[in-house]
C-alpha cells in the first residue's frame, strides 16, 4: 500500500531532549530546595534538646501505618507511570491511557492520605517549633508532587492527543522522569521529617 | 527601538506582534533578553542610590544622616538585594537570553515563552519588593504583612531567575547546531551554561529557606526571632563565595573581547572552559554555614574555615588561569590590538573579579589563622567587618558594573543595531573605574583598620553600635572615601544610561554593520540586529569561532597563489 501521509515543510530540527534536560535541571533545583528545607529543619532538629526527635514533638503521635500506606500508594504510581511509558513508546493508546488514569487516580489517592494522616497527627501550624518546621517541609514536598502529577497529565494528554511518536514519548518520559523525582522528594521528607523526627 | 520585522521566518512560527502586547507575550529571545536588560540597567540606579544613603548614614559618630535609625537596616537589606537580585544575576541572564541563541546558531531559546514569563514574573515580583519595602516591610520592617510579601516577592524573583536560567542552561546543552561540540562553544555561552547551572543548584536553597522563614514569621514566631532572624538566612546570597556565581559570565564577556581584539584562539580551549568551571564551581556552597545553621554571625574556624579558605583559593585559581591565557593570546599577536571601551572595560572586569577573588582569600586566611587576634577576644573576624562590602564592591561594582559596560558596547550593534558612543564609553570607563576603585578602598580599609562591623544582624538600628566605631577611630573619613566612590558610581550609571538613550534610542548613534568589531564568534555572522522572529535559514556551524576560521582560510589560499 502506498506511504500517503502528507510531508510537511521541513522546520528546524527538532530538539526531543530539550524537555528532558530541562525536567533534569527542574529536579536538580527542586533537590536543592529540599536539601535547604530539611538542612535547617536537621540543624533545628540537632538543638531542640537532649533527646532530639522525642523533645520537640511534645505528645505528638505521628501515624505511622497511614503515612506508610501513602508512600506504598506512591511507590504504585511510579510503576503505573513507568508502564504508561512503555505503551506510549509502543503506541499502545488503550494501555497507555489506562496507566495515566491510574498514575492520577493513585496521585490524588496519595496526596489525600497525607492530608488524612497530618489531620489525624493534629498537626498545627503555629503551636510549635516542630509544627512549623514540619508543615513548611512537607508542604514543600507536596508541592513537588502537586506539580509532577499536573506535569504527568498534561504531558500524557499531549503525548496521546494525537501524536504519538518518538518526540512526544521522550515528553513523556520527562514528565515520568520528574515523577520519579517527586517520590525521591517525598520519601526522603518523611523520612526526615516523620520516622527520625 | 530599531527593529529589522521584515525577514522572513520559518514555516508555522508564530510573526512576532510589535505592538506593547506583542511584548508581553513574545516568543523571540532577543526580545525578551532586551527586557532584561533594559530593566536591570534602571534598577542598578536604585541599588546605587539605596547604597548611598547607606553609606551616608555612617559617615556620622553621631547619628543616621540619611535613612535614620528606624530606615538604616531596611536600606541596608533593600540596597543589597536590588544589586544583586535586580541587577547582577538578571543583566547577565538577559544577555545570555539574548545572545546565547545566536553564539551556537539556534533559532531561539529552549522555552522562549518561559523566558518570557521569567521576565514579568520577575518584574512584578521586583515591583511587590519595593512596594513591600515602601510600605516599612522587609527584614527588620514594622509592617508585618509586609514582612511577608517581602518573602513572597523574594521568592517571586527566586523562581523567574530559576526559569530563565534552566532555558538558557538547557539551550547550550541540547540547541547548539550540528557540530558545534560543547567543547569549541562561544566561551560567553559556556559561561552562561556555568552560571545558569550553578545558580540552578544555590538559589533554590533561598527558596527552601524562604518557605520555612514565611511559615514561622506568619504563624508564632517561635524560633526565628520574628524578622531579625530573617536576614541572617538570606545574607548569603549578596555575599561571597556566591557572588562569584553571578559574576562568571563577566568573564566570559571577558573571554570574548580580548580574544577578538587578540585575533587569536586561545591556545588550549579546554582550559579555558575549566578556568570558568572552576569560578563557578568555587561559588557553591555559601548557603551551607548562613542559612542552614543562621550562624552567620558567629566565629568560622577549623574545618569551616579550612572550606572557606579552599573555594577562595579555587577562585582564585580559576580567574588566574583565564586571565593568564588570555594574556597569552593577547602577546601571541604580536600586534596593539585596538583600544575600545569594551577592551578596557573587559580587562578592568577581569582584573577585578581576580582581585575580589584575593581579598576574600586573604580575609578568609587571616581569620582561619587568627592572624592579629582576629576571632578571639572580642575581636571580629574579617568577615563580620565592611571589609566584606568593600568585596561587595569589587565584585558587584568592578566586575559587575564594568563588565556590563563591556558588554553593552561590544554588543549593542548586535542587540540595537547601533554604536554607542566610544568617547562617553571611555568617560563611562574611567568614571565607574574610579568610583568602584573607592568604593571598595573606604570600607576595606575601615574594615581592616577599624573592625567595623558590616552589619550588626540583632541590634541593626542601634546607632551606637556603629557610632562607636565610627567615632575616634577614623572610620569616618574611610567611610566617607566610600561614599565618594558611591557618587562617581551613581554619576557613572547615570552615564552609561545616557549614552545608551542618546545612541540608541535617540538614534545618534552610528548604525553597524554585521561585523563591526572583526571579531570571530558566530553572532557576528547574523545582520546587526538580526531579525526578531525566527530566522529560516541558520549557519551551520563547526566551531565558535567560524568567522576567524574563515580568515585564516583565505590568508592560507592567499599564501598559497
Amino acid at each position: 500500500m502506498a506511504d500517503t501521509t502528507p510531508t510537511l515543510a521541513s522546520g528546524h530540527a527538532q530538539r526531543p531532549r530539550a524537555q528532558l534536560v530541562a525536567t533534569g535541571f527542574a529536579c536538580a533545583a527542586c533537590s536543592m530546595m529540599m536539601a535547604g528545607a530539611l538542612g535547617l529543619y536537621m540543624a533545628r532538629r540537632h538543638a531542640s534538646g537532649p533527646h532530639p526527635g522525642h523533645d520537640w514533638l511534645d505528645g505528638l503521635a505521628v501515624p505511622n501505618p497511614q503515612f506508610d500506606y501513602a508512600l506504598l500508594t506512591l511507590v504504585a504510581s511510579i510503576v503505573t507511570a513507568h508502564w504508561a511509558l512503555w505503551a506510549s513508546r509502543r503506541r499502545d493508546t488503550a494501555h497507555a491511557w489506562t496507566a495515566i488514569a491510574t498514575t492520577i487516580v493513585l496521585g490524588l489517592g496519595f496526596i489525600n492520605m497525607v492530608m488524612y494522616s497530618l489531620n489525624r497527627m493534629g498537626l498545627e501550624i503555629g503551636a510549635g517549633e516542630y509544627q512549623n518546621l514540619a508543615f513548611a517541609t512537607t508542604g514543600l514536598a507536596l508541592t513537588i508532587v502537586v506539580v509532577g502529577l499536573f506535569y504527568l497529565g498534561l504531558m500524557g494528554l499531549r503525548s496521546l492527543g494525537g501524536s504519538v511518536g518518538q518526540q512526544a514519548s521522550t515528553a513523556f518520559g520527562a514528565a515520568v522522569f520528574f515523577w520519579d523525582f517527586a517520590a525521591l522528594a517525598w520519601a526522603v521528607t518523611w523520612y526526615t521529617v516523620y520516622v527520625v523526627k | 527601538m530599531s527593529e529589522n520585522t521584515t525577514a522572513a521566518t520559518s514555516p508555522g512560527v508564530p510573526v512576532e506582534n510589535p505592538t506593547p502586547f506583542g511584548w508581553m507575550t513574545t516568543a523571540d529571545h532577543k526580545r525578551t533578553g532586551r527586557l532584561f536588560i533594559v530593566s536591570s540597567m534602571l534598577f542598578l540606579v536604585l541599588g546605587v542610590f539605596l547604597d548611598l544613603l547607606v553609606r551616608l548614614d555612617l559617615t556620622s559618630a553621631t547619628e543616621f544622616v540619611s535613612l535614620g535609625s528606624d530606615g538604616f537596616a531596611q536600606g541596608f537589606t533593600f540596597s543589597r538585594e536590588a544589586l544583586t537580585l535586580l541587577f547582577l544575576i538578571p543583566a547577565f541572564l538577559g544577555m545570555a537570553i539574548y545572545m546565547v541563541p545566536l553564539q551556537i546558531g539556534a533559532p531561539n531559546l529552549a522555552f522562549p515563552r518561559a523566558a518570557t514569563a521569567s521576565f514579568w514574573v520577575w518584574e512584578v515580583s521586583a515591583i511587590v519588593l519595593i512596594g513591600a519595602y515602601l510600605g516599612n516591610g522587609g527584614p527588620y520592617g514594622g509592617w508585618a504583612n509586609g514582612v511577608d510579601l517581602h518573602l513572597l516577592a523574594l521568592s517571586g524573583l527566586v523562581v523567574a531567575l530559576l526559569i530563565g536560567s534552566i532555558a538558557v542552561a538547557t539551550t547550550v546543552m541540547t540547541m547548539r547546531s550540528p557540530g558545534l561540540y560543547l567543547d569549541a562553544a562561544p566561551p560567553f555561552a559556556w559561561s552562561a551554561l556555568v552560571s545558569a547551572s550553578m545558580l540552578v543548584v544555590s538559589l533554590p536553597v533561598l527558596l527552601g529557606q524562604i518557605a520555612i522563614i514565611y511559615i514561622d514569621h506568619r504563624y508564632g514566631r517561635i524560633f526565628l526571632s520574628g524578622n531579625y532572624g530573617i536576614w541572617e538566612r538570606i545574607d548569603w546570597i549578596h555575599r561571597t563565595p556566591q557572588l562569584f556565581i553571578y559574576v562568571v559570565p563577566v568573564l566570559g564577556v571577558v573571554a570574548e573581547v580580548v580574544l577578538a581584539a587578540a585575533k587569536r584562539r586561545v591556545f588550549e580551549p579546554i582550559a579555558m572552559y575549566f578556568t570558568l568551571g572552576l569560578v563557578g564551581l568555587f561559588g557553591f556552597g555559601a548557603w551551607a554555614n548562613f542559612s542552614v545553621t543562621g550562624e552567620g554571625a558567629d566565629i568560622i574556624d577549623g574545618l569551616e574555615g579550612v572550606v572557606l579558605v579552599g573555594l577562595y583559593g579555587g577562585a582564585v585559581l580559576g580567574t588566574t588561569g583565564l586571565l593568564g591565557l588570555l594574556g597569552f593570546a593577547l602577546v601571541q599577536n604580536r600586534k596593539m590590538p585596538k583600544v575600545t571601551t569594551s577592551l578596557l572595560a573587559a580587562l578592568g572586569a577581569g582584573k577585578l573579579v581576580l582581585f575580589g577573588a584575593l581579598f576574600g582569600l586573604i580575609g578568609a586566611a587571616t581569620d582561619w589563622l587568627e592572624i592579629a587576634g582576629r576571632g578571639n577576644d572580642g575581636n571580629p573576624q574579617l568577615r563580620m567587618t565592611t571589609w566584606v562590602t568593600g568585596q561587595q564592591s569589587v565584585l558587584i561594582y568592578g566586575a559587575g558594573l564594568l563588565g556590563l559596560l563591556a558588554a553593552v558596547h561590544w554588543w549593542a550593534p548586535k542587540i540595537w543595531g547601533r554604536q554607542l558612543n566610544e568617547l562617553l564609553g571611555m568617560l563611562n570607563f574611567l568614571v565607574i573605574g574610579a568610583g568602584a576603585l573607592l568604593a571598595f578602598l573606604g570600607p576595606a580599609l575601615s574594615g581592616l583598620l577599624t573592625e567595623q562591623p558590616d552589619f550588626v544582624y540583632g541590634e541593626p538600628n542601634a546607632t551606637a553600635i556603629y557610632a562607636s566605631w565610627v567615632d575616634d577611630s577614623g572610620a569616618e573619613g574611610l567611610n566617607a572615601i566610600g561614599v565618594a566612590g558611591v557618587v562617581i558610581l551613581l554619576a557613572g550609571t547615570a552615564l552609561l544610561l545616557l549614552n545608551v538613550m542618546i545612541s540608541i534610542g535617540m538614534k545618534k548613534g552610528a548604525e553597524a554593520d554585521d561585523d563591526p568589531w572583526s571579531a570571530q564568534s558566530p553572532e557576528w555572522m547574523l545582520p546587526s540586529p538580526p531579525p526578531i522572529g525566527e530566522p529560516d535559514q541558520l549557519p551551520t556551524l563547526i566551531s565558535g569561532t567560524p568567522l576567524l576560521d574563515a580568515a585564516d582560510a583565505a590568508d592560507a589560499e592567499e599564501a598559497t597563489v
